[in-house]
């Protein structure tokens, strides 16, 4: 479910140059309600915007768009192969927009991990674009990759640069990088050195920063509800997700989609706990 | 010895219902969507079908029924019956079950393969006589020595501040065979320990290195398989006994096939894992003289065995079958 949080990523789409391309694509992709039409859509997309790259329009902000719409179109995709892909798509446009951006993040990725520490702490505000993007397409690439042990051992450092992200600006993508970061403490249980609680702690703070994105109260309940073994909180926050409107602008399409987990994990709740 | 499995362990209990069946509930300290946990779901369906529901599994997942000792103490009162640890955790049932964990005295999987095929019996026949019952064991793998520095000698080793599971006095006294004053940790801690410079080495398998994050301050591998760990699901005998003998069968040929399964699983997955660790940077090192690592270990075994932690009749037939299996490999 985690990786459903890459969708909302897509509202940089087309900002900047080639945005007049596509004034407002972004907004009637995540304002839909519909997921089967962006699903069967969007790759149309993706080859526009690879075709914008190819043809020279390679500034941070397209950059950081195309990473966005790939690795956003992955939540939509099921084969694992393709996901691959487009994860590793999405990672290498991340890479390259820190390049274009002239960021310290530019080939970060590949140093010893003493000195790739020593470029994340002397990140500041206008890193903020290059290094959220960087970190998400990062959890992407984890997420496609996790039977994969080198990739694996990348994740400490996707979530150091999320950690700045929220040192920056924690409501920065209304404060998805604290969603991003609950996930990332409650991947393990506290026994196998995981840590729930700063994991509860990122996802009440990305609750209050945006109550309207429900993907939060769902992936706090299956990641941490679940883990702690809650069924309290796990049934209430699924309720409260189904109770909602899901219809709020931007985060609409991911709504809907929330809605629809929320609803198999709460038919599950009896048989999980 | 008892080497604490950071990686899978979990626990099991029963509650006899008044109607038909029992619900035997097991918890584990593993999160659900590990891939033997869906392996170990789908038995347990399997079970619950096959047994028209005489007989239903729960799962408690995450850790939150406690660890090991905390499983042990609640399946003495009933409250739970059973679970997956650790076998060192086991160890007071059936000391003999150390035997696979003896230091440096496996070399390779395919000894492991050929003595387990002639121990293992004499373990969960062990186990079940002291009211154990357990199911077919599975590999947890070979734990090796990581460090922040080139470790290749028996005095490289004593200068390292190395870490060890807290709780865990066996581990303890093996390190102190290797004349090193451990650092005893909760697993929790390990992580910022390292960050810190409290403790500059590990000992564990490269699945749980790579998994917990140690590896990025972590710089060398002492390419030698210091110590053998394998897990298992383990029952309250008499409360399993309140399964039918048709049922039992039916239990112990699903169970065992997903342990089975499982374990082979993860000694794929371990070989990935310790090649990732090379292929992310982590330097290799030879130790420098064998022998000596040899003779220190030999000497844990012979101290172990001598003050009566482990009988001397396990030790030798064991030793025996590793001598016999080198044999046939030299002819």
């Amino acid at each position: 479910m985690l990786s459903t949080l890459l969708l909302s990523g897509c509202s940089n789409l087309f900002s900047g140059v080639a945005s007049q391309l596509a004034d407002g694509l972004s907004e009637s992709i995540l304002s839909s309600s519909d997921i089967e039409t962006v699903r069967e859509g969007v790759p149309a997309f993706l080859l526009l915007i690879d075709g914008l790259l190819k043809s020279g329009a390679e500034t941070t902000e397209l950059l950081v768009s195309a990473a966005d719409l790939n690795g956003s179109f992955s939540v939509l995709v099921e084969d694992k192969d393709r996901l691959k892909i487009l994860s590793a798509k999405a990672m290498r446009y991340s890479d390259q927009a820190a390049c274009v951006a002239s960021s310290q993040l530019c080939g970060a990725r590949q140093l010893a991990f003493s000195e790739y520490e020593t470029v994340v702490a002397s990140l500041s505000s206008k890193d903020l674009l290059v290094a959220y993007s960087l970190g998400t397409s990062w959890v992407g690439r984890l997420q496609a990759n996790s039977d994969d042990w080198a990739v694996i051992s990348e994740l400490n450092r996707a979530k150091l640069l999320m950690e700045k992200v929220v040192e920056l600006d924690e409501t920065y993508q209304n404060g998805r990088a604290h969603l991003y970061l609950g996930g990332i403490e409650t991947l393990l249980p506290k026994l196998m050195g995981g840590r729930p609680e700063k994991g509860k702690k990122h996802f009440e703070r990305a609750i209050e920063i945006e109550e309207r994105f429900l993907l939060s109260k769902v992936i706090f309940a299956e990641q941490y509800a679940r883990l702690v073994f809650d069924q309290q909180l796990h049934d209430r926050l699924l309720e409260e997700v189904l109770a909602a409107d899901p219809i709020a602008g931007e985060f609409t399409l991911t709504n809907q989609i929330a809605k629809k987990r929320a609803t198999i994990l709460l038919e599950g709740s009896k048989d999980y706990f | 010895m008892k080497i604490k499995v950071v990686y899978f362990f979990f626990v099991a209990s029963f509650f006899p219902l008044a109607a038909s069946g029992e619900i035997f509930k097991i918890a584990t300290i593993s999160p659900d969507g590990l891939g033997w946990m869906s392996k170990l779901r789908e038995g347990l369906e399997q079970i619950q079908v096959q047994t028209e529901e005489r007989v239903i599994f729960k799962i408690y997942p995450g850790g939150v029924q406690g660890d090991d000792a905390t499983v042990l103490r609640k399946m003495r009162i009933r409250q739970l019956n059973g679970g997956v640890f650790a076998a060192g955790s086991l160890t007071r049932f059936f000391p003999d079950l150390q035997v696979y964990n003896l230091p440096l005295q496996f070399r390779s999987y395919n000894e492991v393969d050929f003595v387990r095929a002639q121990i293992d019996s004499y373990i969960s026949n062990g186990l079940q006589n002291a009211g154990i019952k357990t199911f077919a064991f599975t590999e947890t793998g070979f734990a090796y020595l990581l460090a922040n520095e080139s470790v290749t000698s028996l005095k490289d080793l004593r200068k390292l501040k190395a870490w060890i599971p807290d709780n865990d006095p066996i581990a303890a006294e093996l390190i102190k065979s290797f004349d090193v004053s451990p650092i005893p940790l909760n697993i929790t801690d390990v992580l910022p320990a390292l960050q810190t410079g409290m403790i500059n080495a590990v000992v564990g398998p490269p699945s749980v290195v790579l998994a917990l994050q140690w590896h990025n301050h972590l710089s060398h591998l002492m390419n030698l398989p210091l110590v053998y760990i394998y897990s298992m699901l383990a029952m309250d005998m008499k409360a399993y006994s309140r399964v039918s003998a048709a049922d039992q069968e039916t239990v112990e040929n699903i169970l065992d096939d997903v342990f089975e399964l499982v374990g082979q699983d993860a000694r794929l997955d371990n070989e990935k894992a310790l090649q990732a660790l090379k292929g992310i940077g982590i330097t290799f090192v030879e130790p420098s003289n064998k022998a000596e690592w040899q003779e220190a270990a030999d000497l844990s075994v012979k101290k172990l065995m001598e003050s009566g932690e482990i009988s001397e009749e396990a030790v030798n037939r064991y030793l025996l079958l590793l001598k016999n299996f080198r044999s046939m490999q030299n002819d």
